[in-house]
């Protein structure tokens, strides 16, 4: 039985007790404006980043994504959804899905990652199939860093969840960055 | 501690006291200069280095274990070599660990870093009027922390460009890669020799393409290490000890 | 062959060296600007190193509280004590489903254990959906890198490859365009896959969840498609507490290529309706190293690659070099723990520059390490004779006075007058591409006797 095994050597091998770190953060308190902090580092992160109104959202969608004719949209937000999709539809038929508009929780100023969660895409696959991502936040829900936002997600429930900063990409032909590997090929966000 | 009370012990590491004895007497030299007492206890080897990094720590006992007794009665032990400073205070832990080798090791300095830490100067009064590129030896770099790191965040600050900037007529060049390792490394540079001098010559051309004219460095070997590589190449640079530099005058 | 032997075929081509040296030292850069970006940088980097000592030093109970959370999510837990278990275990739950066709995204653990041959011997397709891993893939050669596997290859290099395997015409090494034609070719797996393995970059004792980080969107690509979900980590892979992914996402992209996040850092905690997600926790030497106190920080790695980008023997002596999974500074004290003879020369490939310890976002001691694995290896592995020979003589020599200052004359006098081809020769590695030192008479001893008797 190797489980009785390995937790056996590690009970024999360890060192004696170490203790947790408390973490202390005022080491990492920064004064700075997170809305634009977060906004720049989305473009840095290669995606792009508008602050709209509620009631322009699909203007600004259509005026961004024009010619798409396969749109998930899995928000009440946006009424420019084609394709319907619930928890038992095979992801596999979402290969051709042109966009899917989502809707995130939490913005993180220090590196553009907006968490997005399973139940927000319905299925898993969606924000990484797709092949423009198109994710709606509120402006008020941004926060410092990574330590902040774990708290701020912490009363959840545990399903699957991802942190998505910019869209899918590569640079490991030559360290050439490339835009768009597997997963969506553009990211805009919509700071609403 | 006054300048007048301080007994200084004169460390000048093996391959310097055979093949560079005048980067020894420059260092000698450059304490007089400043008012040291300083000896220099006869008798003295090397530190034990080139067996610790080899493996061989072992067999270096009799070594530290000399060197110890030859400076155990100095307040301070300085030499002009960072790596070998660095392996008496990181690695004479092979030793059992008595007053006097807690003392020397406790009290072994760097030369730059003694004058600048422990005598509190930095214009020791040297003129020199060249373009001059420092290397900044990693033992002495990251292991005594005798500058700031480019990789590690934090303030700049350089023990040695604190000497070099107040030379008088000296022009610190900055280089590509302001404190990448030459690949001299001990045994490495015979055992691992064709990445060793590959490394080598990367430096020493940064040093050449910053318009450099005078390579310098607290650390010998791996100036020696670069200048075998320039004399082969025959490559319009010099070497020099910062000893040298620091103590010449117009 | 030897580390040294492996870095001069390398080195045989020396625009390629320059043009390696580059591609990483660039990467190094751009880590610098991005960690120096964080305020508390450095007090990150303790905290990850203190998370780490703690969780080894109660990595059983944390196992056990990761399983027992991982098991009430509905996710199966099996535990292997080597590489072969491992394979079994995934072959035996590929079985289990009836499994033909598999995606895999980047794991060094798979890596590590073979995992790849062992399946394809079942007649199992097993595609590695990494751009990097699968160029490496198609080039049947091992990764060089753990962050950037393909990083050895020109884009010319990939361009051939692609004509070859995937049927793209010559480009001239468009990246775009290769990017594009890998894009179409494994999407195509992706959709056919029965099973997805995926790495583990954080599995979460206190909830039982796992975090895996890519750029590339591949691992949930294969995951969120595929039926099953086989999920491959090593026993040091356990963090206590969900918020101390906080510290290790700060510091993980940034160290690794300098992203200040990967782009998908995705949390996995129960499968989805109707699909299957196993973890495979994996010993295979760990518990050996943790055992080895001067070694055990080694398994703080969260495998970011930055010794290996910092490295300046890496840098010109390629991944390959090293032979073993693992490269460069960290595989350098790895990998003797797994196999002291194989790796025997690892640990003299380094000037112990100690820019690897500098960059560590979790504060190993590598250069230290390194150091001290010398030390175990020439105790206990047979050592060249003329090393050994060099080394005890000189311990004798340099301990006694009167032997050095007799050494010392000799030396100088055979430097001095020994004819070229005496001093330069075959065995001296130092005088193939670098002058001796010009002698200069006396010793720095003599003339400070010779002073003192003139100041007398």
């Amino acid at each position: 039985m190797s489980r009785a095994t390995i937790l056996g050597l590690v009970k024999m091998n360890k060192p004696e007790s170490l203790p947790l770190p408390v973490i202390d953060e005022n080491a990492f308190k920064e004064e700075i404006d997170l809305k634009e902090t977060f906004k720049s580092n989305v473009t840095l992160v290669g995606g792009q980043i508008k602050e709209i109104e509620p009631n322009s959202i699909d203007s600004e969608i259509q005026s961004l994504y024009p010619n798409k004719t396969k749109i998930v949209s899995i928000t009440n937000k946006s009424t420019l959804g084609t394709v319907q999709i619930s928890p038992n539809t095979d992801p596999h038929t979402l290969q051709d899905i042109d966009l899917a508009i989502v809707e995130g929780d939490l913005g993180v100023s220090e590196n553009g990652a907006i968490w997005v969660t399973g139940e927000a895409s319905i299925l898993r696959a969606l924000p990484f199939i797709t092949n423009d991502l198109v994710i709606l936040l509120d402006k008020t829900k941004i926060c410092l860093h990574m330590l902040d936002a774990y708290k701020l997600i912490a009363k959840r429930d545990r399903t699957f969840g991802v942190f998505i900063s910019g869209p899918s990409k590569t640079a490991d032909i030559e360290q050439c960055l490339v835009v768009g590997a597997h997963g969506a090929m553009s990211l805009t966000v919509l700071l609403i | 501690m006054k300048k007048k009370n301080l007994k200084v012990g004169l460390f000048i590491p093996c391959y310097v006291n055979q093949l560079y004895p005048q980067v020894g007497i420059a260092t000698l030299e450059l304490l007089e200069k400043l008012g040291v007492d300083v000896h220099y206890p006869q008798g003295q080897t090397c530190c034990g280095q080139p067996l610790g990094n080899s493996g061989y720590e072992e067999d270096s006992k009799g070594i530290c274990q000399l060197f110890v007794e030859n400076f155990k009665a100095y307040d301070y032990i300085v030499g002009p070599s960072g790596s070998c400073i660095y392996h008496v205070k990181h690695h004479f832990d092979i030793l059992e660990q008595t007053e006097d080798v807690k003392r020397v090791r406790d009290n072994a300095y760097e030369l730059c870093e003694f004058i600048v830490k422990v005598l509190g100067k930095k214009d020791l009064g040297a003129s020199f009027p060249h373009k001059v590129g420092l290397h900044k030896s990693c033992h002495g770099l990251r292991g005594l922390k005798l500058g700031s790191c480019s990789e590690v965040k934090g303030e700049h600050y350089s023990t040695e460009e604190d000497l070099l900037n107040n030379v008088k007529g000296l022009q610190l060049m900055s280089l590509n890669r302001q404190d990448e390792c030459c690949g001299f490394g001990g045994t490495f540079s015979v055992f691992e020799e064709t990445i060793s001098v590959k490394m080598g010559k990367d430096r020493v051309n940064d040093h050449i393409a910053s318009d450099v004219e005078v390579l310098t460095g607290a650390d010998h070997s791996c100036l020696m290490h670069m200048e075998g590589l320039i004399n082969r190449n025959k490559q319009p640079l010099r070497v020099m000890h910062i000893a040298e530099i620091l103590n010449s005058t117009l | 062959m030897n580390h040294a032997k492996r870095a001069t075929e390398f080195n045989k081509d020396e625009a390629k060296v320059n043009w390696h040296d580059k591609a990483l030292w660039y990467v190094r850069e751009k880590r610098d600007k991005s960690a120096h970006n964080v305020h508390g940088w450095e007090y990150l980097r303790e905290l990850g190193s203190a998370l780490k000592a703690n969780v080894l030093s109660n990595l059983d109970t944390y196992l056990v509280q990761f399983e027992e959370n991982a098991k009430k999510n509905g996710v199966h837990v099996h535990w292997a004590a080597d590489a072969k278990e491992h394979n079994e275990i995934v072959l035996s739950i590929m079985n289990k489903h009836k499994a033909k066709k598999v995606v895999k995204s980047k794991s060094m653990l798979t890596e590590e254990c073979h995992l790849n041959p062992h399946l394809e011997k079942h007649g199992i397709e097993v595609i590695d959906t990494d751009l990097g891993e699968r160029i490496v893939q198609l080039a049947e050669e091992p990764p060089s890198h753990i962050v950037l596997p393909a990083i050895h290859k020109t884009k010319e290099d990939v361009d051939v490859l692609f004509q070859e395997h995937l049927g793209t015409i010559p480009s001239q090494g468009n990246p775009e365009y290769l990017v594009g034609e890998a894009r179409k070719h494994l999407r195509n797996k992706f959709l056919n896959a029965d099973v997805a393995i995926t790495g583990v970059n954080f599995a979460v004792a206190n909830t039982g969840g796992f975090v895996v980080c890519t750029n590339e969107g591949n691992a949930d690509m294969g995951v969120h498609l595929a039926k099953v979900h086989i999920a491959c980590m090593g026993i040091e892979k356990i963090i206590p507490r969900e918020e101390h992914l906080g510290v290790f996402l700060r510091l993980l992209a940034r160290s690794a290529t300098g992203q200040p996040i990967t782009t998908y850092s995705s949390h996995f905690n129960k499968p989805e309706e109707d699909k299957e997600m196993h973890i495979v926790i994996v010993d295979n030497g760990r518990t050996e190293q943790l055992s080895r106190e001067d070694f055990r920080a080694s398994l703080h790695c969260i495998r970011c690659g930055a010794c290996m980008n910092t490295c300046p023997i890496y840098r010109r002596s390629g991944g390959h070099s090293y032979d073993y999974t693992i490269p460069g500074p960290i595989g350098s004290i790895l990998s003797p723990g797994k196999d002291l003879k194989k790796h025997s020369s690892l640990p003299f490939a380094s000037t112990l520059c100690g820019s690897c310890s500098n960059v560590c976002p979790v504060k190993i001691n590598i250069h230290e390490q390194l150091y001290k694995w010398r030390q175990v290896i020439v105790k206990e592995e047979p050592q060249p004779v003329i090393k050994k020979t060099i080394m005890k003589t000189a311990g004798k020599v340099l301990a006694n006075p009167k032997l050095f200052e007799v050494a010392g004359k000799s030396a100088r006098f055979a430097l001095k007058h020994a004819p070229r081809f005496m001093v330069y020769n075959k065995l001296n590695a130092w005088g193939n591409a670098r002058d001796l030192p010009e002698v200069k008479g006396d010793s720095f001893e003599e003339w400070y006797k010779k002073r003192n008797k003139n100041n007398e």
